[in-house]
């Protein structure tokens, strides 16, 4: 959520050295500069407030506990490093990250292309009960996950509505419980993240594809570009700044799942949909490793500050 | 929502700042031990205490209002967690300053609240009241613990059960009448010919949620028919000498892998929860199910006369009855003004008046003698649940036996029933895990 908000915060910023100045110099001529300086300090300290005491101090506070032996209760000592080595060498983690990895095709990859494609036919010509159907789309993106997971958990079982489709389409003999199957679990959990991240990825597209100067679209028309030239020479393009965003929320949703994993397999089976945050869990809420716990979400905290700072990088040097 | 753990992670830091006050090393030790004799009188005056718990809130209530009405000039408020965020929580309840009176016992607790000294030593209370005549020594046994915390069985006593759960087999009596099964089974083996012969009347012998618990279950059932109660009491209370590793527990485990290789265990396993796999039981999608007396009620709604119930018998006829099983029990904190109060509000748990109430709420009575009589699918479970408090039966379950076990009890066991981790590789992980804790 907060990162969320931080890549929006950054996007808008861009904008801000043209516009703010002038608005506030037309506004506040009268007054000298600086009070208008800490004016906008006060606008900011409301939001920085509650950033500072949920976001900024318990991070600060993980990373103080995650130099110390702890159990949640007693008296701590000191652990030096001994709580990253732990956790660096722990050979679960490898793995949990590498589902992770794998999700980020599932939770980024699939929605990005699936809300392209959706903008596409949508944003073209927009047609009677389109709104309709973007919240149609949207809402998945409201339902809390918990509830979605336990409701796909039901579709995903061998008596469940999935396999009966497949029966029904003469599929008889891929029918399986696919949440408990060693191969299919990883793939079946990040389809219920595709599920849940589509709509959301597709009205950033749409609400993108309708700053697109519409003489774009005219122009690329008159030059006869079809359908498919034109979502590549005008749309994606214009959407390079939404596609960034979705990246981000998307790729963060992926390397920090937890509540899906939680409700549909608690990892299984065997450890084959283990992810860092549901390690993270265990060490803190059933072997009482505060310390190492926390290391263990610094440690994921860092990995998914460098994929924000790529995605940044990445699109951005295409972008100039 | 989606980074919650490092959002309750920074929700800890941030309650381990006010707990530890100014000081800069997190976490504090607190609680101070009273010895010497205690006395099982009660103050004239008014007395309010406060419970917490995480299991059958209304069964609370009613131990409540029972004991209220006992004794008027005492009041008990109830505070309720649910179960899952429960351990945690009291941890971080029992070492605040508005400490609860009582707290529902949580085992895997325990390592950091007996070490702390936020728990009273209840043995003096225990003597003066007399508690090993009238709770179960297996309930007991499961709520004593050494002053570490993590060793169990042997120590002081830390707590006392109100009610008592138990696991065995609960069958279709249709079904089994169909597959040609006449009697109950009198030894393992014999369960497996039966399990045999549903398989081969078309039937799915046995309902498994091995997504979570119930591979569990099924394992723990036969591992104590397989261990011996001094082999098996050793490993899971973390005492010297514990060893998951030898001849009998191999054997245990090659029972479950032999059987899910034969088709009994039903390749939906892994793919399905326990309540789910509770509930196709109760649709009459299976012959038999192994669970505990908590799934009992639902069953007898749903099946009604067709459901039964027996212990998993002994690897020999006439063996001892042997079953898991845990307890809800109580706890005082130590920070109590009125530990005596609360002490008596312990020993009122072993009253017929508590019993009815305990059964009444699923739970098996402490007080063998006070368990109202039942017929059908509840008769067979306290008539079983007697017969193992009689022979000290009563084994913890396994996944008690290190803070990090269950998962890896849960992700072991969908290996082995899918022949995809060997015997010994799977007992090998759960020997490190306790070696981890308890040291060789």
């Amino acid at each position: 959520m907060a990162s969320e908000t931080l890549t929006t915060n950054m996007s808008t910023e861009e904008k801000r050295p043209k516009r703010l100045p002038s608005a506030t110099v037309a506004r506040h001529r009268h007054r000298p500069r600086r009070t208008s300086r800490w004016r906008g300090w006060l606008y900011v300290l409301p939001a920085f407030a509650v950033y500072l005491a949920f976001v900024i101090l318990p991070g600060l506070q993980a990373l103080y506990l995650s130099f110390w032996h702890w159990d949640g209760v007693g008296p701590a000592t000191p652990a030096g490093l001994d709580n990253y080595t732990q956790v660096l060498s722990d050979p679960q983690l490898r793995s949990s990250i590498a589902h992770a990895a794998l999700l980020i095709l599932f939770f980024a990859g699939l929605p990005i292309i699936l809300g392209l494609l959706m903008a596409a036919v949508l944003a073209r010509h927009e047609r009677r009960g389109s709104t309709f159907f973007k919240t149609l789309f949207f809402l998945p993106h409201v339902v809390p996950l918990v509830a979605v997971g336990i409701t796909w958990r039901w579709m995903y079982a061998d008596n469940g509505v999935i396999n009966s489709w497949l029966r029904a389409i003469g599929l008889e003999s891929v029918t399986r419980a696919w949440l408990g199957d060693f191969t299919f679990a990883l793939p079946a959990v990040g389809l219920i993240g595709t599920w849940a991240l589509s709509g959301l990825c597709m009205v950033l597209f749409l609400s993108g594809a309708q700053k697109i100067d519409p003489s774009l679209y005219e122009a690329a028309r008159l030059d006869g570009a079809g359908a498919v030239r034109e979502f590549f020479a005008v749309t994606l393009p214009g959407l390079r700044g939404e596609i960034r965003v979705a990246m981000t929320v998307t790729v963060i949703a992926a390397l920090a799942s937890f509540d899906i994993v939680y409700v549909t397999t608690l990892g299984g089976p065997g450890d084959t949909t283990t992810v860092p945050s549901l390690l993270i869990y265990r060490l803190a809420f059933s072997v009482g490793k505060v310390g190492q716990a926390s290391a263990l979400g610094i440690v994921l905290t860092l990995l998914i500050g460098l994929a924000v700072i790529l995605i940044n990088r990445f699109v951005r040097t295409q972008e100039s | 929502m989606r980074t919650m753990p490092l959002a309750a992670t920074a929700v800890l830091a941030v309650s381990a700042l006010t707990l530890s006050g100014c000081s800069l090393t997190p976490g504090a030790s607190t609680g101070q031990q009273s010895t010497g004799p205690v006395s099982t009188a009660l103050p004239s005056g008014h007395v309010t205490l406060t419970l917490a718990m995480s299991t059958g809130p209304d069964m609370a209530s009613e131990l409540i209002a029972a004991y209220e009405h006992l004794h008027p000039n005492v009041t008990i408020k109830r505070q309720y967690t649910s179960f899952s965020d429960y351990k945690q929580n009291i941890k971080l309840n029992l070492s605040s300053d508005k400490a609860p009176d009582i707290a529902q016992f949580n085992a895997g607790a325990m390592q950091s609240l007996i070490p702390a000294g936020l728990l009273v030593n209840l043995d003096p209370y225990a003597k003066a009241y007399h508690w090993s005549d009238q709770f179960p020594a297996d309930g007991l046994e499961q709520v004593t613990a050494e002053k570490n915390g993590k060793t169990f069985g042997k120590g002081s006593l830390y707590a006392v059960p109100a009610g008592m759960s138990v696991t065995g087999v609960f069958y279709n009596k249709s079904l089994m009448k169909k597959a040609g099964v006449t009697r109950q089974p009198a030894t393992l083996d014999e369960f497996a010919s039966d399990l045999a012969k549903a398989k081969a009347a078309g039937q799915t012998p046995l309902s498994v949620g091995a997504l979570d618990n119930g591979a569990l279950h099924l394992w723990a059932a036969v591992l104590g028919k397989e261990m011996s109660g001094k082999q098996y009491r050793q490993w899971v209370y973390g005492q010297p000498g514990g060893d998951i590793t030898t001849a009998a527990p191999k054997a245990a485990t090659d029972r479950i892998a032999k059987w899910a290789k034969q088709g009994y265990i039903p390749d939906w396993a892994n793919g399905t929860g326990q309540v789910d796999a509770a509930a196709r039981f109760t649709e009459g999608q299976t012959t038999y199910l192994v669970s505990g007396s908590w799934a009992a009620v639902d069953i007898a709604k749903g099946l009604g006369d067709k459901a039964g119930f027996f212990l998993l018998p002994p690897t020999q006829a006439e063996g001892p009855a042997v079953a898991n099983g845990s307890s809800v029990a109580y706890a005082v904190s130590s920070k109590s003004k009125h530990p005596e109060v609360a002490a008596n509000f312990l020993n009122f748990l072993s009253s017929p008046t508590a019993a009815k109430i305990v059964a009444k709420g699923g739970f098996m009575p402490v007080n063998t003698q006070s368990i109202p009589k039942q017929s059908g699918l509840l008769g067979d479970l306290s008539g079983g649940y007697q017969q193992v408090v009689k022979d000290n039966g009563l084994l913890q379950f396994p996944d008690a036996a290190s803070p990090d076990m269950l998962p890896i009890l849960q992700s072991g066991l969908q290996s082995v029933i899918i022949q995809r981790k060997s015997t010994k590789d799977f007992l090998t992980s759960l020997q490190d895990a306790w070696s981890h804790s308890h040291g060789k």
